[in-house]
């Protein structure tokens, strides 16, 4: 990024909107999946990670600048998201820049205190772009969304900031932040996990801002000493307070925030529904993701593959049924993989029998070895390799 | 390596491949669902740290141009290495002018530029896996004027139609390049490789243009045989030469062996190939597959044996598709039955209800055909 002389700032390709990706959770309830990525860089859906899917949707969307919060177990995150090229953001005014916490010529080293100190610590960088909006997002959330088409919303709706929210089960409504609305989308009111909710339409923890007005609020939050600075907590409900015009931009499609092992599983399962919205398929919003130099998917003479999602690398030469492979599997003869999330590199020996389970990164379950049962109420997370005979 | 250029020949006159070769360079040809020919020599000279890398293409140039892009895909320095095309006008009025030679001789200017004292030339129409670095080793040792890379094989009476052998003497001296005539089973196919100083490359390519107009490059290099120290160095390992439409169809075909594939396909010599981006395989409910190889982006409803599946092919309900290639993108429609046949990209199966060949003489569907 260059600086230009005159006008003080530095040139996005195309639009006025920069995106801030919030990367720096754990997700401890993916309890070992993230012992040692943070969630963000968890592998999704055969070949992908979680985070392919809001940068595939910025440059989708014809955002440029994306600036990738990240905190939590980020050496192998930061590598990932700075190859800007993945998703094709790495022309002359674009790119996907990582901005861990950092010490500055006035402020000490410091964590990220929350959600809305994240981006307080990075106005400089944000400033240095001068954009005229600012869209923020979660980076471990499954869906795709055309960020633009939320732009131009915001804009009709001479909005002071604009929430994406997805309508939700009415039981399942107290699990969310609500957004109480009037009939034109206006919000009145948000809720954090109400008891008693009003309505069903959930934030989806994407925000567009108009930069200058959210600079000056960050500010005045930075100095709080009440604040947790976050933006559901905090800043939403104080733009609330003051009267500010906040719109609640209604999202229709696959949105899922992969909270635990069993919704990780689940998500992964849903590509097996052919009339699932997410349709990876879908050649006119392709999602992105770093390219594995692996041979094609090799199905053996004895291999029998049925309802399965499976990537490039895999070896199958015994039973894959209900499955979702990712790049470079092996299922060796005779084995049963059933209802099961096989993640990169994992090995099923010969005659092992995987049932209901997601089995992390390069685990090996031995020859004859059983994991998991088709009647167990959660899903098996298996961390570690598997001996014939093991528990 | 700094020392040294690579070239990506372009395929002889002797290359034929019927049907396919109407649409792109051999070059270009997809290959086992997700490469295309260009990615073995080109990974071979990544891999081998040779990062300039001419390839010369003539007619239809688009899908080549396309595929290699800027070469980033293939491991190469986007600073210190290059990977350039080089084109050059075929003779329209008579085949026997286009020859490598006139290929070379078009572009000898940016030949003569090149820094490197040594090139390695290869050709793209066929696979194998080869360490030039070490091959350039072993020609700087042995103080030879010219490598040449041979092949044994014991089967040249029924294949390896329309390659050149080598004759060796005792010391490995390369006595002579001929054209294998199917005469005998144990041959050396010489497999186009040439390694030699550059300025001995310029002076051949300007030798032979003074001799004939018909001159290829084997040509020259025979005629001087008698004043060139030329050796023959064995290639060990997966070899295929594709040449005409049978030796594609069963160099794909070989490697559904998954011994013989993971044999070249191994961790520690990437071939690389540009993706497309397409999702993981949907396998439905009433898939049925056996011994076969599947690309990305593809929905198999059917059932697939023996067969090779290029990206993004949608194979129907109660299709069987046996002992065939399906390039990318095609579509083959419910219950149609397909067997030994190469299906070229974008066709759609749909009217047919049955397409049979033999694998002697397999069929052969046209690009953006419907049948």
């Amino acid at each position: 990024m260059v600086e230009h002389k005159e006008r003080g700032y530095v040139r996005m390709k195309q639009n006025s909107m920069l995106a801030m990706v919030l990367a720096g959770g754990r997700g401890s309830r993916l309890k070992d999946l993230t012992n040692k990525v943070a969630k963000p860089a968890v592998s999704f859906g055969g070949k992908y990670k979680i985070i392919d899917f809001p940068l595939s949707n910025c440059a989708n969307s014809g955002i440029d600048v994306v600036g990738v919060l990240t905190q939590y177990e980020s050496v192998l995150l930061n590598s990932y998201a700075s190859a800007g090229r993945i998703w094709g953001l790495d022309s002359k005014d674009s790119g996907v820049f990582v901005l861990p916490p950092r010490e500055k010529a006035d402020t000490g080293l410091d964590v990220y205190r929350g959600t809305a100190d994240a981006i307080s610590q990075n106005i400089d960088f944000i400033d240095s772009y001068d954009p005229e909006y600012l869209l923020i997002l979660s980076g471990d959330h499954i869906y795709k969304m055309n960020y633009y088409k939320m732009l131009q919303f915001h804009q009709e709706n001479k909005a002071d900031a604009t929430i994406a929210v997805i309508g939700v089960p009415k039981k399942e409504a107290s699990r969310f932040g609500i957004m109480n609305t009037y009939e034109d989308g206006r919000i009145y009111e948000f809720e954090e996990k109400p008891e008693h909710p009003k309505s069903n339409l959930a934030s989806m923890g994407i925000y567009i801002f108009n930069w200058k007005a959210l600079r000056k609020m960050l500010v005045a939050d930075m100095k709080s000493k009440t604040s947790s600075h976050d933006f559901g907590k905090d800043i939403i409900p104080s733009m609330l307070a003051d009267g500010k015009t906040l719109f609640a931009y209604k999202f229709k499609g696959y949105w899922k925030d992969v909270g635990t092992i069993d919704s990780l599983w689940e998500a992964n399962m849903d590509l097996l529904d052919d009339n699932n919205d997410l349709d990876l398929s879908d050649d006119s919003w392709k999602i992105y993701t770093d390219d594995a130099t692996e041979m094609p998917q090799y199905i053996g003479p004895n291999a029998d593959v049925v309802n399965a999602y499976i990537t490039q690398g895999c070896r199958i030469e015994g039973e894959v049924k209900n499955s979702v492979l990712f790049t470079g599997t092996e299922v060796h003869e005779k084995a049963k993989v059933n209802d099961t999330v096989l993640m990169n590199g994992a090995v099923v020996g010969k005659g092992a029998k995987v049932t209901r389970a997601l089995i992390c990164p390069n685990v090996k379950i031995a020859d004859g070895a059983v994991v998991g049962s088709a009647d167990s109420e959660n899903i098996l997370l298996v961390s570690k390799d598997v001996k014939k005979g093991d528990k | 390596m700094a020392n040294v250029f690579g070239i990506i020949a372009p395929a002889g006159t002797h290359v034929q491949v019927q049907g396919l070769q109407d649409y792109r360079p051999v070059s270009a040809f997809s290959f086992l669902g997700r490469y295309r020919m260009i990615d073995f020599p080109v990974s071979n000279f990544s891999n081998s740290n040779i990062e300039r890398i001419h390839v010369y293409a003539s007619q239809n140039p688009r899908s080549l141009a396309e595929h290699l892009g800027s070469g980033r895909t293939y491991n190469i320095n986007s600073k210190r290495g290059k990977l350039q095309l080089l084109f050059n006008q075929d003779s329209t009025v008579n085949t026997i002018y286009n020859t490598d030679i006139l290929a070379y001789t078009e572009n000898l200017h940016i030949i003569e530029r090149m820094h490197q004292p040594y090139v390695v030339i290869t050709p793209a129409n066929m696979i194998f896996k080869q360490d030039f670095g070490k091959l350039l080793q072993d020609h700087i040792d042995s103080g030879a004027d010219i490598t040449l890379l041979y092949h044994r094989v014991s089967n040249a009476k029924e294949s390896f139609r329309n390659c050149f052998t080598v004759n060796l003497n005792r010391q490995k001296g390369v006595t002579s390049i001929e054209n294998n005539e199917c005469n005998a089973s144990d041959k050396n196919i010489f497999m186009e490789t040439y390694v030699m100083k550059k300025d001995l490359f310029v002076d051949l390519i300007r030798t032979a243009n003074k001799v004939s107009s018909i001159f290829r490059l084997v040509d020259v290099i025979n005629m001087e045989n008698e004043e060139l120290d030329i050796r023959g160095i064995a290639h060990k390992g997966y070899f295929a030469a594709v040449t005409d439409f049978k030796s594609f169809y069963d160099a794909n075909m070989e490697l559904l062996d998954y011994n013989i594939a993971s044999e070249l396909f191994t961790d520690e010599w990437p071939i690389y190939t540009r993706t497309t981006d397409s999702c993981p395989v949907r396998y439905a409910c009433c898939s049925k597959v056996k011994n076969s190889m599947v690309a990305n982006g593809c929905i198999i409803e059917g059932q697939v044996e023996n067969s090779i599946v290029g990206r993004g092919v949608t194979i129907k309900k109660g299709a069987v598709v046996k002992n065939s290639i399906i390039m990318g993108h095609c579509v083959i429609e419910k219950d149609i039955i397909l067997e030994n046949q190469v299906v070229d990209k974008w066709a759609k199966i749909k009217n047919v209800k049955e397409l049979k060949s033999t694998s002697d003489m397999p069929g052969y569907i046209k690009r953006n055909d419907v049948i």
